[in-house]
């Protein structure tokens, strides 16, 4: 601490020497976002983050689900009866679109084409099955489905169910005929309750529609995380004494400035990121839409805002590009499983619901499908963006942090320089 | 100097650089815990339902009363109409409906068809999924005990009776993973995932901080460097991989079939050859904070890519196709093959020989690379 005041005094007499005191609070600003857009042009990874690599990603990761809806899902039939009743089930597996049937000839080929991932369940049709039904014994339809891979199994297990159960009344029904019941009793005996199961929102379970949005909100915050990041980390490694149209480039010195002028640049750039993910699902792919497109975007505002005073917070705190950018990964990387999307939110552990807090994705998703799903007017939107209330309190704390803790960074800063200012800046930098 | 030697220089560097320590040593602790937080409770059990009963008979509470005693459902209350029961939805009070028509009861007893209307919120699909489960189930229930009724009424007997309405069995079971747990679901996969995305990232920023600075690396030749390098990091994972396939796997509840022989066969090629990429990509940076942030903006589309969350028959075949050069693509759907759907070593065979390729592929270029390194080094030295 004792080593402070001279390169404090040091760092003044710099300002005083080179900086009219007259220069205004807007011009300063705009000096400062020209020199970030300098930067911004000098960095050719920056630019990647901001141009193509958005692009490329959500392209791709769109392209990878386009399918959408999972469709002829190949299912192993085992067929030991060789029946008609066993033929007419497999043409209502076939009928069905979501199931792709592949006949086998014994059980074991099949199982180790299931062990293998090349179909994803096996239905098998016992020996005597239409025999054993006709004579008044019960057979039984053996279904294995792979669960290893939850979503397909669990999907290939009630199509499966749905399919063979509606062959199965079509013979019972034959059966009540043969014994005398009127037509027109015969569907009601069958099955006096009918269900009538609606996917409420999202009417043909389109995988576009439900997963594709969070995986695109989780690879916008990284890349919103890696910019602002990249761009305070850039403030470390700049040569104190190197000043450019009356800017010092000390850390310290106008360090509120530098971050304003950052959100500024910043903001419109992941901003028109952000409205392109919403463009390309909710215009170009037409995805249902029941809210307006203008307040998810003022949620993306918000949640930019939050994810940019976390990284301003870790870089105060941690003060090491390396560092910075390894504990922000840390922190970001799993933000998609803590969205509660896959997973109900209120089904996970209670500390889980706690850290989902500190991810502003987890804020931001739940106005999201609230207006895209259920159509949400401004009042609730508002509502749930009063839950980013921990960000604000972040804020006093990073100003305290940043008046304790730069000056220091600044300090050593200056005794690399000057101990081995070869080596160490290019070493370290760029 | 000597392979061991070297081993124990690059061993000495990989410690002693902080950033690598901590995404190595912090990073594989740290995501071993937090990645499988969220899915500790496995499955979603008693999502919150409405009812809208417009009958108010015996049956249709009894009907409820079913619907409640499903573990997948816990009923929140009745609402006089379908648009409150929205708002409950809209407001998350409420993630399903169960509509309960006008005259139910009357209309089963007189012999006449009624349909139930169920809804689930399917903006989350594993929730829908619990609703539609719990209330099919409820209402095949009291759709049987109805019928049963019926008969008992028309006089068939009791046993014959119950042959009509159950004439065959549907013995549905899952395979693999027979709890439908989450844990076991994504962790296997997820956990190659990492050591494969921290492997890459301790060799690329060992890379990146080396090549432009004079250095150990300089006076061995890049055969005995990459070997010697390789070499130091399976010494790492070879206990980062044995707490991950070994002690988690065990802790999530993941269903094992293969011996540990095998694993350790599998797992051989698949690091080797993660080793061998991470140095080749590390000699395209010099930057010791870009591979952290390439491979983290790639994790997410490896992850998806290598089907066991999205089949790969759905996948676009040049996604497929382009994603067989990434190790961890391969080894993911093998592991999951060998270890937990019990698949013998024969049909794994082709994956095993890939990964020995790609080895092969990435020791060549990583050689070039170095080779390449060695040369802009003396280059930038004498000029």
């Amino acid at each position: 601490m004792t080593e402070r005041t001279p390169h404090a005094n040091a760092a003044d007499k710099i300002k005083g020497g080179t900086q009219p005191s007259s220069i205004s609070f807007m011009a300063l600003l705009i000096a400062l976002v020209r020199r970030e857009l300098r930067a911004l042009w000098h960095d050719p990874w920056q630019l990647a983050l901001i141009s193509y690599i958005p692009l490329l990603g959500i392209l791709c990761l769109w392209w990878l689900f386009s399918a959408g809806l999972p469709r002829q899902l190949p299912v192993a039939i085992v067929d030991q009866d060789h029946s008609q009743l066993s033929r007419m089930l497999t043409r209502q597996l076939k009928a069905n679109p979501v199931t792709d049937p592949q006949s086998f000839t014994d059980l074991s080929s099949a199982i180790s084409a299931m062990q293998q991932a090349k179909v994803y369940a096996i239905v098998v049709f016992p020996y005597d099955m239409k025999k054993d039904l006709l004579t008044g014994h019960k057979p039984t339809i053996d279904v294995r489905y792979n669960s290893q891979f939850l979503l397909v199994g669990k999907l290939l297990s009630s199509q499966i169910q749905l399919s063979l159960g509606d062959g199965l009344l079509h013979v019972a029904g034959l059966k009540q005929l043969a014994n005398g019941t009127p037509k027109s009793q015969v569907a009601v005996n069958l099955s006096p309750v009918k269900s009538q199961t609606t996917a409420l929102f999202n009417r043909n379970n389109n995988y576009i529609g439900f997963l594709v949005p969070p995986v695109l909100v989780a690879l916008w915050q990284l890349l919103s995380m890696l910019v602002m990041a990249n761009s305070l980390n850039r403030e470390l490694h700049l040569a104190p004494t190197n000043q450019n149209n009356g800017i010092v480039n000390t850390l310290t010195e106008h360090f509120w400035p530098k971050v304003l002028a950052k959100v500024v640049l910043f903001t419109p750039i992941l901003m028109l990121q952000g409205s392109f993910i919403l463009a390309w699902l909710y215009l170009y792919l037409a995805l249902p839409m029941a809210g307006s497109l203008a307040l998810l975007l003022v949620a993306q505002l918000v949640m930019l805002l939050a994810v940019w005073s976390l990284v301003l917070f870790i870089f105060v705190v941690m003060r090491d590009s390396a560092r910075v950018i390894s504990f922000c990964t840390a922190l970001f990387a799993p933000a998609f499983a803590f969205m509660g999307i896959t997973f109900p939110t209120h089904d996970m552990p209670q500390l889980a619901q706690w850290w989902r807090l500190i991810m502003p994705s987890s804020h931001y998703i739940e106005s999201h499908v609230s207006v895209v799903s259920y159509g949400a007017a401004w009042p609730s939107v508002a509502g749930q963006l009063s839950s980013y209330w921990g960000f604000i309190c972040l804020l006093p704390f990073i100003y305290l942090l940043s008046r304790q803790l730069l000056p220091s960074t600044v300090s050593a800063n200056n005794v690399v320089a000057v101990v081995d200012s070869g080596v160490a800046l290019p070493a370290k930098g760029q | 100097m000597n392979i061991w030697r070297l081993m124990l220089t690059e061993l000495k560097a990989i410690i002693s650089d902080k950033a690598i320590a901590v995404t190595l040593f912090g990073g594989v602790l740290f995501y071993s815990i937090l990645y499988p937080l969220p899915y500790l409770n496995q499955v979603p059990t008693e999502q919150q339902l409405i009812v809208v009963d417009l009958d108010h008979s015996s049956l249709s509470r009894q009907l409820i009363r079913h619907a409640d005693a499903s573990a997948k459902i816990q009923v929140i209350g009745q609402v006089g109409s379908i648009t409150e029961a929205k708002r409950f939805i809209e407001t998350r009070k409420a993630h399903g409906l169960l509509v309960i028509p006008e005259g139910f009861r009357r209309d089963l007893m007189l012999g006449k068809g009624v349909t139930l209307s169920y809804g689930g919120d399917a903006s989350y699909f594993l929730i829908y999924s619990a609703v539609a489960e719990g209330l099919v189930s409820a209402g095949m229930d009291a759709g049987k005990q109805v019928q049963l009724i019926g008969m008992l009424a028309q006089g068939t007997n009791p046993k014959q009776a119950e042959q009509n309405l159950n004439s065959m069995h549907l013995n549905s079971v899952p395979a693999f993973n027979p709890s439908l747990g989450y844990t076991p679901y994504v962790v296997p996969g997820l956990f190659l995932l990492i050591l494969h995305q921290t492997l890459l990232i301790g060799t690329g920023i060992l890379g990146a901080g080396q090549w432009r600075q004079k250095g150990y690396w300089q006076q061995v030749s890049p055969v005995q460097l990459l070997c010697g390098r390789i070499l130091a990091f399976m010494l790492i994972y070879l206990f980062f991989t044995s707490f991950y396939v070994g002690y988690c796997y065990h802790w999530y509840h993941v269903s094992i079939q293969a011996s540990l022989g095998t694993v350790a066969l599998w797992l051989l090629p698949f690091l080797l050859a993660t080793a061998a990429a991470g140095v080749a990509m590390s000699t395209l940076f010099t930057r010791r904070d870009l591979p952290t942030q390439v491979l983290l903006l790639i994790s997410m589309p490896i992850l998806f890519v290598s089907g066991f969350v999205w089949p790969i028959a759905l996948i676009p075949e040049p996604l497929v196709l382009g994603s067989q050069f990434i190790p961890a693509v391969p080894a993911i759907m093998g592991m999951l093959e060998l270890n937990q759907m019990g698949a013998s070593w024969a049909s794994v065979m082709p994956k095993w020989l890939q990964l020995w390729g790609l080895f092969a592929v990435f020791f060549g270029l990583a050689i070039l690379g170095i080779k390449r390194r060695v040369r802009l080094l003396a280059e930038a030295n004498q000029l």
